[in-house]
């Protein structure tokens, strides 16, 4: 009964109309916007990164904040070219020997997201895990 | 006679116990499909659709065994390769995009797709020399856009 007193007193009748919840509205896109423009804007050297070396995905698991769009590295240090890709993630690329490529990823619900090497079946596959 | 019966009635007992193993024959939404001009999108949709979308149309011997099993490996796999119901997903990594279309244009060049089988019971999937040629250059143009000439 208060709390309809209340809305009905900041309602349309009271002169705010919808200010207040748009202007939250407003902040609360606002914050996450920044958060995703950073995880964006991050330098090189602090992306997240994959490398493939001696046959392997180092790391096999990587860990990245869930629902929010980011750049991967990807690091081939081997003699053969690979072929990164996920069926989960709907990413494919070729990365020639010695290469590092810039994957942009989605943002992600929380959960794992199988990778694997498609020109080398006996490459362990590899995780991403959103959290 | 008897002979026959012997032969017969094993096989048939198989067929029907290969019943038991069932896929599910489901088309999932589409998410964001392949822009394209009309006749290559037409070309690509009668060629692939039926494996690389979620606008699979599946035929009555989809849901016999042992062509089901087939056909749901054919359907699964091609829509992990190559799903044009999330083509959305693959333009947000322009690297992966360049792939696909790479891909596309090499597959339809040498005539791997649509595979043999498929264009025995397909035969308007098969794709003439000329839609193969529309292709290439279509993704020879997606993939290094000229600016239109004044």
């Amino acid at each position: 009964m208060k709390l309809k007193s209340i809305l009905s007193h900041h309602g349309t009748a009271g002169g705010w109309g919808p200010l207040p919840v748009v202007l939250c509205l407003g902040v609360v896109l606002a914050g996450a916007g920044v958060v995703a423009a950073d995880e964006a804007a991050k330098p090189d050297d602090q992306l997240p990164t994959i490398t493939l070396k001696g046959g392997r995905f180092d790391p096999s698991e990587l860990v990245v904040p869930a629902n929010t769009a980011f750049k991967l590295l990807v690091t081939n240090s081997d003699s053969d070219a690979i072929e990164f890709e996920s069926f989960e993630l709907h990413r494919e690329r070729v990365v020639k020997p010695g290469e590092t490529i810039t994957v942009f990823m989605p943002s992600l619900s929380p959960g794992t997201y199988k990778f694997f090497d498609d020109f080398h079946n006996s490459t362990p596959n590899g995780v991403i895990v959103a959290k | 006679m008897h002979r026959l019966t012997k032969c017969l009635l094993p096989a048939a007992v198989a067929a029907v116990a290969m019943q038991v193993v069932r896929y599910p024959r489901t088309n999932p939404a589409v998410e964001s499909d392949l822009v394209a001009p009309p006749e290559i999108k037409s070309a690509l949709h009668r060629a692939c659709y039926d494996c690389h979308s979620n606008e699979t149309t599946w035929p009555w011997y989809s849901a016999v065994a042992p062509m089901s099993w087939v056909i749901h490996h054919d359907v699964a796999e091609g829509r992990s390769r190559l799903n044009f119901s999330s083509w959305g997903d693959y333009a947000e990594d322009p690297g992966t995009k360049s792939q696909k279309l790479e891909e596309i244009s090499k597959s339809v060049a040498r005539g791997d797709m649509a595979p043999w089988y498929y264009r025995m019971l397909h035969p308007d999937a098969a794709l003439s020399d000329d839609q193969r040629a529309q292709v290439v250059r279509w993704v020879t143009r997606e993939l290094d856009p000229k600016p239109a000439s004044p």
